[in-house]
């Protein structure tokens, strides 16, 4: 896919250019929700797109990128578009009919083609999901853009993206120059849910409804899945009954391991 | 038998990706961004030959993804295969979109099944096992445990120019309050989970910490929600990832997001009044029972 023009505004009165962010929210299922069985097929019936557990950091550094800039919100699938709208965001896309997919790439490019939709994006800000940790970077393949993964914060300072993440035991600020993918991880879950104020003014801000036919996406995975089964698990040497007993048998047992 | 292509940024799981990608059974390239020492020791794990990109420290290795992705392209092979880390995830998906190839994380085993790849990969966060197969290249990032080294003979090494890199500079490097020390160097950690009822049950913990001369941590909502415990010793994804010898989680559940910072620890023991936590599933050892009977009686047991 060919990188998009850039038409970024710059802000001379502040010094800064403005960043046009799209925030990607509820784009994958919720994997809590799958049921696997005692055969290790999954049941994933009452699994829906739902807001992902970095979703809420990502809205966070989104906002803070776009800074009083344009903030687009972009949701695929069958979850509810006015999550991030009830959270300040104005506007929202959503491309309503994008099936679930396994290849993470496949996701990625109905994400990709939305945000080509769209138009003139600076920076694409999407939680960094652990069990869809493919989609963010493929994204930032298919769009051509750079990415940085694993942010813990993001802002904006001398017209390029700045970005915070963890690497071991040190804190590394990264300053990028926009397009750019962001993919954030939440370190804690959300603080403060919106009220019933702010979901009710969700419902009045628009919402641009796309398919996969508007931007151009097939629907096909690129990937069959053959089965799941439970994996060999090495169990845990259980100790049970008196807590006394217990407990020195797990000593005996750490001291014959060496590790006490 | 199809060619596959690992790509390395880090010394960490290099002999497994390359074991990954042999079970294709064709040729292995390992593309190699950072320090001739890091190309070394990969060209040592066992693929057939090695391209090194020289990193510069002072930009992210992020930077190298657009130029690594075309020599995949040129290189076309059937499989790449990466670590899960955020720079290796990184060049996968960059890499992914130059060959049009599927992604799947979690990859554990590669095979080929007539004119199929076969990906046996971890889902849900390791609850299941998922064959996937593909007609057209794959990317996968490695989530398998670490193998020993084959002792193969030493791969030439290359050393290409990089062609260009993203425009990406670090600003500034910093540790982190109280990474530096505690926690991180521990040989011996107890972690506190919700299992606890109330702050003040702390002091138990505290105490079987103290006897064993350990170092205490807590899964993210005791440091988060609770705070109960700094926020500096929280253990997860995206708290502190932690490599002691021995881990003692008391009344912690076990989920994938907080087992994935102890995924180094040496001897993992959970302690949980629910015989059905999936920390047991995770743990070397488990005591099933009330922590709060439990662990006095395992401070008892360790001063006999």
């Amino acid at each position: 896919m060919c990188r998009p023009a850039i038409n970024s505004i710059h802000d001379s009165g502040k010094g800064r250019q403005k960043m046009r962010t799209v925030i990607v929210y509820k784009w994958a299922r919720n994997a809590e929700d799958a049921a696997v069985r005692s055969d290790g097929s999954v049941d994933w019936r009452n699994a829906k797109m739902t807001a992902g557990e970095d979703d809420f950091a990502a809205l966070d550094a989104a906002k803070a990128i776009a800074e009083g800039s344009e903030l687009i919100g972009l949701t695929i699938g069958d979850g509810d578009a006015s999550w991030a709208l009830a959270r300040g965001v104005l506007q929202a896309t959503s491309v309503f009919d994008a099936p679930n997919l396994t290849d993470n790439a496949s996701t990625a490019a109905i994400i990709a083609a939305a945000v080509q939709q769209i138009g003139s994006v600076d920076a694409v800000v999407i939680g960094d999901s652990e069990e869809y940790s493919g989609v963010p970077v493929a994204l930032a393949g298919l769009l051509g853009w750079p990415a940085i993964a694993h942010v813990s914060s993001a802002s904006t300072a001398n017209g390029r993206v700045q970005i915070v993440r963890k690497q071991g035991k040190n804190e590394q600020t990264i300053s990028i120059a926009a397009p750019v993918v962001v993919a954030v991880s939440a370190a804690s879950a959300e603080k403060a849910a919106p009220g019933m104020k702010e979901q009710l003014a969700a419902r009045k801000r628009p919402i641009t409804k796309l398919t996969l036919d508007t931007i151009g996406v097939n629907r096909a995975d690129k990937v069959a899945c053959k089965g799941t089964r439970l994996p060999e698990v090495t169990a845990a040497r259980i100790f049970d009954g008196d807590p006394a007993l217990a407990a020195e048998q797990l000593v005996a047992a750490l001291r014959d391991q060496g590790v006490l | 038998m199809s060619d596959a292509l690992i790509i390395v940024t880090e010394e960490k799981q290099v002999t497994a990706l390359v074991a990954a990608a042999r079970g294709l059974g064709g040729k292995v390239t390992a593309a190699v961004i950072g320090t001739r020492t890091l190309a070394n020791v990969t060209a040592a794990a066992g693929p057939d030959e090695v391209k090194w990109i020289e990193a510069n420290q002072e930009i992210p290795v992020e930077a190298y993804a657009g130029f690594v992705a075309q020599l995949v392209a040129t290189a076309a092979p059937t499989a790449v295969v990466t670590s899960g880390t955020a720079e290796g995830r990184v060049f996968a998906g960059a890499a992914a979109a130059q060959l049009g190839a599927a992604v799947i994380p979690g990859g554990l085993r590669l095979s080929v099944n007539g004119d199929k790849i076969v990906v046996d990969r971890a889902d849900l966060g390791g609850k299941v096992i998922e064959t996937i197969e593909t007609a057209g290249p794959v990317v996968t990032f490695y989530a398998g445990d670490d193998v020993d080294a084959a002792g193969s003979a030493t791969a030439p090494v290359e050393q290409l120019a990089a062609n260009g890199t993203a425009d990406m500079k670090i600003e500034k490097t910093q540790p982190i309050a109280g990474a530096g020390a505690g926690i991180t160097k521990a040989s011996v950690v107890v972690s506190v989970g919700r299992g606890l009822k109330k702050k003040d049950d702390l002091a138990i913990v505290q105490s079987l910490a103290n006897a064993l001369g350990a170092e205490i941590g807590c899964s993210m909502p005791v440091a988060d929600d609770l705070g109960w415990v700094e926020k500096e010793r929280y253990v997860g994804r995206s708290g502190q990832h932690i490599s002691p010898r021995l881990y003692i989680a008391i009344g912690i559940q076990g989920a994938p997001q907080h087992m994935e910072g102890v995924r180094d620890a040496k001897v993992v023991v959970g302690i949980n009044n629910n015989p059905e936590a999936s920390i047991f599933k995770s743990a070397d050892y488990g005591i099933v029972g009330d922590l709060y009977e439990v662990v006095p009686a395992l401070q008892a047991a360790l001063g006999k």
